[in-house]
């Protein structure tokens, strides 16, 4: 079944690991992760999910409603799982950190907080 | 060779200057002055506690390269790490309050400057340097000011050692100045004021910053015993203080001003100032330290980039992080409740929460995925189950003694 030369993770090794893109910045942690079921009934995993919806909703799939109801799936993204180049605790993007919606939260606040905080930049 | 003993110098004045804080300061004084020598034991006990304690998460992160909050985020997942956050946010919150007061203390000692105006800027000086310093400024600034605690000892022996008519309260307490409750109230305060997890959080970040590596072990349990031990002596001379001085004269040392008076006695004015400086010192370390522990927490547990000498705008959540935990501080400094009052509530808090922030060492530290060969031994795994144990009777009789002394 499975070719030896392959790697087998768990999911415990895929949520809540780091995101680190390949110019080295800490973008955020895999909250959550989105897979479908294939015509051959095998489980495939799509997309790692980052963002505070799909955290509340590690604590509680109400709790998951209520920030859904205040946020509208605005700060929830999507990495496709090709994008992933190595597995591990810390998982490498292929991608700069601009190449994703993921952790753009930390150039808003730069961008549109810190620049009038004197010694910001 | 040299660079790594010049690094271990470095790291013991960092330890001894990191050790004592507003808590300490606050939780030795208070027993001296209330039970003469009789909590030494507990300062002992959590002495050793916290020696264990930052050697290990020095190993940790030293041979992992991970920080103790990013290991709490991936092996114990998300719903688990909200638990020692929201402790962590809760009591450092406090706590950072009393170290701010404590620096405003101190300043208003020298200048007769009332502490409440001095309090904002102090604040905002803090604020200053986490902004733009470096990790080594931070650091080693105010620890090499922390070795004036070594005055404490000179206090003691000016005033001709320890009468002995307080040796016996070393097993035996004396109940004139205090309760048992107070008695128990204090034991568990110096817990949580010793085995201040801000350390830990701090410490191991710390060894990121300086990318530590399995060469740095020497240098870890170097800073870790030695330290610690100094940091320690410190504290117990503070107390041993309290007692000679402040329980005759019946001064329960209610307030961080009232401390001093423990020095004015053998020295005078200059006695006054030395304690003012000890304060200043020691709070400045502290609340540097409190301040970037919680956001190294905060932003290591969301994956965020993060970095003391990294500029604001390379780590922005991180320092949004850091402008706002100060901001909630100054908010309950503002309150004016007295600064050592606040540190003996965190320190309560602290000591409430203890097992859960110390829980995960024993899994972690055991992972050879982390530590491979570097493992703990069996006897620190039995000293640690100690220390949770103890921990954990702690935090079950502070909550009950919190509202029947009314916190002190």
């Amino acid at each position: 079944m499975l070719d030896p030369r392959d790697e087998v993770f768990s999911i415990r090794d895929i949520l809540d690991s780091q995101l680190l893109t390949s110019d080295g910045r800490r973008i955020g942690r895999v909250a959550d992760i989105e897979a479908e079921v294939r015509a051959d009934d095998s489980l495939v995993l799509l997309y790692l999910v980052a963002g505070p919806q799909a955290l509340a909703g590690r604590v509680n799939t109400r709790l998951r409603d209520l920030f859904r109801f205040f946020l509208r799936d605005r700060f929830d993204h999507r990495i496709p799982l090709s994008e992933v180049t190595k597995f591990g605790p810390t998982l490498h993007l292929r991608g700069n950190a601009k190449d994703y919606a993921v952790g753009q939260s930390d150039r808003w606040i730069a961008e549109h907080i810190l620049r009038w905080i004197p010694g910001g930049r | 060779m040299k660079k790594q003993w010049t690094s271990i110098a470095l790291g013991v004045v960092t330890a001894i200057g990191g050790f004592l804080d507003a808590g300490t300061i606050a939780t030795s004084g208070e027993a001296g002055a209330k039970f003469g020598l009789g909590l030494v034991w507990i300062v002992l006990v959590a002495t050793v506690a916290i020696i264990l304690l930052v050697e290990m998460v020095g190993r940790f992160t030293a041979v992992s390269k991970k920080t103790y909050a990013e290991a709490i985020r991936e092996d114990f997942g998300f719903r688990f790490y909200l638990l020692p956050l929201a402790s962590e946010v809760i009591a450092e919150s406090i706590l950072l309050a009393a170290e701010l007061g404590g620096i405003s203390i101190a300043l208003s000692l020298f200048t007769g400057i009332s502490w409440h105006i001095l309090f904002p800027f102090v604040a905002l000086f803090i604020w200053i340097i986490v902004w733009r310093a470096s990790f080594n400024v931070i650091e080693n600034g105010p620890a090499l000011l922390g070795l004036v605690t070594l005055s404490f000892l000179a206090a003691i022996v000016a005033l001709g050692g320890i009468p002995a008519h307080l040796l016996p309260t070393l097993w035996h307490p004396s109940f004139q100045h205090g309760t048992v409750a107070d008695y128990l109230y204090l034991v568990a305060a110096t817990l949580g004021a010793t085995i201040s997890p801000y350390m830990l959080y701090f410490y191991s970040s710390g060894a990121r910053e300086e990318h530590w590596t399995g060469a740095s072990l020497l240098l870890n349990r170097v800073t870790a015993i030695v330290g610690m031990s100094f940091g320690s002596m410190g504290s117990l001379a503070l107390l041993v203080l309290a007692a000679i001085v402040l329980q005759p004269l019946n001064i329960s040392a209610s307030t961080l001003g009232e401390l001093g008076i423990a020095m004015a006695k053998p020295f005078g004015i200059v006695g006054s100032l030395l304690f003012a400086t000890v304060l200043f010192a020691t709070c400045l370390g502290a609340a540097l330290e409190v301040v970037l522990a919680v956001s190294y927490n905060i932003a290591q547990g969301f994956g965020w980039e993060w970095g003391e000498n990294k500029k604001p705008a390379e780590a922005a959540r991180f320092n949004l992080v850091m402008t706002i935990f100060l901001l909630i501080a100054v908010a309950i400094g503002l309150t004016g409740i007295d600064p050592l009052q606040l540190a003996l509530l965190a320190s309560t808090i602290i000591s409430l929460f203890l097992p859960i922030s110390l829980s995960p060492f024993l899994i972690l530290m055991n992972d050879p995925q982390y530590l491979g060969k570097k493992t703990n031994r069996r006897f620190t795994n039995i000293a640690m189950v100690c220390i949770l144990v103890l921990a954990f009777l702690v935090a079950l009789v502070s909550l009950p003694l919190e509202i029947i002394t009314g916190g002190g």
